[in-house]
């Protein structure tokens, strides 16, 4: 039985968790751009994360069947294979963007040059993937990544005029350039629902040996968790439109995010800001490295999973080392991180029904799930978000082109 | 018959767990007898990436290029079903999971492997 202690410290790592380089991103562009329209954009992926992480949650807890175990089960070999490339492929990108993003917060930190940091950060990546036990990565990450909530108080100390923000959570056309409007909905969304998320989670409910019984910690964990995690959103978003909306400065560069925190609180606000960005953006490099070696390894009926020594899944192993080394090849090429970050986050889209929908499916299987399969809530939330994550999925490429990538 | 079983959802495509607990393949094609006199019934288990090539355009491509092995499994060593297939014996000694006995040689070599 697991205390109300633990609980709450998984609580606390997730809402930590739950931010990563596209988030950042996004939210901050979005700020910037359209001051406070776009929170409800937000509270939809939010709502898209939750619903899915508990289903994938829920299925691992029941059958011990992950993410890329349903997949493959329900899309059969061949289509199943289009959908772990494209969700490798897309998850390269994510891994790619984040290794970047540490190296950028690292620059901000440190002051040496970029490249340097791209190798010391792999490098320290690496190391901890290899050193650390799962749990401790989970927790140590998401409880450093909490300093991101100096967001949420730069974002009060902004003094944003809170009518606006709270017209912001009503969903709307939006007044400026409508491509670009609909290309940070899409990115927004995006960002919430970025597919390794789901692949982690269920893998890491399989690695930790969940239960029919840990179904009230499952759902806890992606109501409160994400819930929270998206706050942590509306903060950059709030703060964002605060203070750079007004003097119409772009975001275009990590440091500009840290300067919305150091603008109203001080070298500390900025110091925080670095310290939370650096742990997100590490633990995301690190979850999706995982992801991605989870995906192929549950794909293929390799042996997986960061419980057992690193010999013990070996080819589990090799895969996310290769997964890290070709992120950092993509990185070091100097291609703008934050184009990256922007590009992981638009294919991830692309990419998500293909693992969205064999989900929904092994959810319903009353073989497979017993009593424990989806109820009309579950269902009507999985047709929902599914519907929207196709008409996003189909939307996504298009805007990106007639936005401009959001430039306009 | 007592009720009827999805072989295609229930079987095909699953993971294969042997006797110690060990994650050693999928079961990636099934081989079926008695289709022609009336009675038809799983033989056995196939897997490994030769299998492959009785799974579509993908899987045969698949199956051509990687060339690996094809291990058949009689149905007779299955333990029981959950959303894994379970095998009455070890992946050594039904001649599976050697892709991941090959690449635990070399994760061994670096320090540290056993952590």
């Amino acid at each position: 039985v697991k205390s109300v202690f633990s609980i709450a410290l998984g609580i606390l790592a997730a809402i930590g968790g739950f931010v990563d380089i596209g988030d950042i991103v996004f939210n901050v562009a979005a700020g910037a751009t359209f001051g406070y329209q776009l929170l409800w954009a937000v509270v939809v992926g939010v709502g898209g994360i939750i619903t899915y992480a508990e289903m994938c949650g829920r299925v691992a807890a029941v059958s011990g069947a992950a993410v890329f175990d349903a997949v493959r089960e329900r899309l059969g070999f061949g289509v199943g294979l289009i959908a772990l490339v494209a969700a490798e492929l897309v998850n390269l990108l994510t891994i790619a963007a984040e290794i970047g993003g540490v190296a950028i917060v690292l620059q901000l930190l440190s002051g040496l040059p970029y490249r340097l940091l791209l190798v010391l950060a792999v490098l320290a990546l690496a190391l901890v993937l290899w050193l650390m036990p799962f749990q401790w990565i989970e927790r140590v990450f998401g409880y450093c990544g909490l300093a991101l909530l100096v967001f949420a108080v730069a974002a009060i100390k902004l003094h944003p005029d809170w009518g606006a923000v709270a017209h912001g959570f009503v969903p709307s056309t939006g007044s400026g350039n409508g491509w670009v409007y609909a290309y940070f909905v899409v990115g927004l969304v995006g960002a919430a629902m970025i597919p390794y998320e789901v692949y982690f989670y269920s893998s890491g409910a399989v690695e930790e040996q969940w239960t029919a019984k840990d179904l009230g910690v499952n759902r806890a964990n992606v109501l409160v968790g994400y819930s929270l995690g998206g706050v942590l959103s509306f903060a950059l978003m709030i703060s964002a439109g605060a203070l750079l909306l007004p003097q119409g400065i772009q975001a275009e560069l990590l440091g500009t995010v840290a300067l919305v925190a150091e603008a109203p609180l001080g070298q500390i606000g900025l110091i925080l800001a670095l310290v939370g960005a650096l742990a997100a953006i590490s633990g995301a490099a690190i979850d999706s490295s995982f992801s991605g070696a989870y995906s192929i390894a549950q794909f293929f009926g390799w042996e997986w999973g960061k419980y057992r020594h690193n010999s013990g899944a070996p080819r589990f192993t090799l895969a996310w080392m290769v997964m890290l080394v070709l992120g950092f090849l993509i990185v070091v090429t100097g291609v703008d991180p934050i184009l990256v970050t922007e590009l992981s986050v638009i294919f991830s889209v692309v990419a998500l029904p293909l693992t969205y929908v064999p989900i929904l499916l092994v959810a319903n299987d009353r073989a497979y799930m017993g009593r424990y399969a989806n109820g009309r809530f579950a269902n009507l939330a999985g047709g929902f978000y599914l519907l929207v994550v196709f008409v996003i999925a189909v939307a996504a490429v298009p805007l990106l082109l007639l936005s401009n990538m959001g430039q306009g | 018959m007592s009720s009827a079983f999805d072989l295609g959802l229930g079987v095909l495509d699953h993971p294969l767990v042997d006797s110690e607990g060990r994650r050693c393949g999928k079961v990636d094609d099934l081989e079926l007898e008695g289709v022609r006199d009336g009675n038809p019934r799983v033989a056995a288990i196939l897997t490994g990436p030769s299998a492959w090539s009785g799974r579509g355009r993908i899987g045969r491509v698949l199956a051509a290029v990687v060339r690996g092995r094809l291990v058949r499994i009689p149905w007779s060593e299955v333990d029981g079903l959950d959303s894994a297939v379970h095998l009455r014996k070890t992946a050594k000694e039904l001649g599976l999971g050697r892709g991941d006995d090959r690449a635990a040689k070399l994760v061994e070599r670096i320090p540290g492997s056993s952590l």
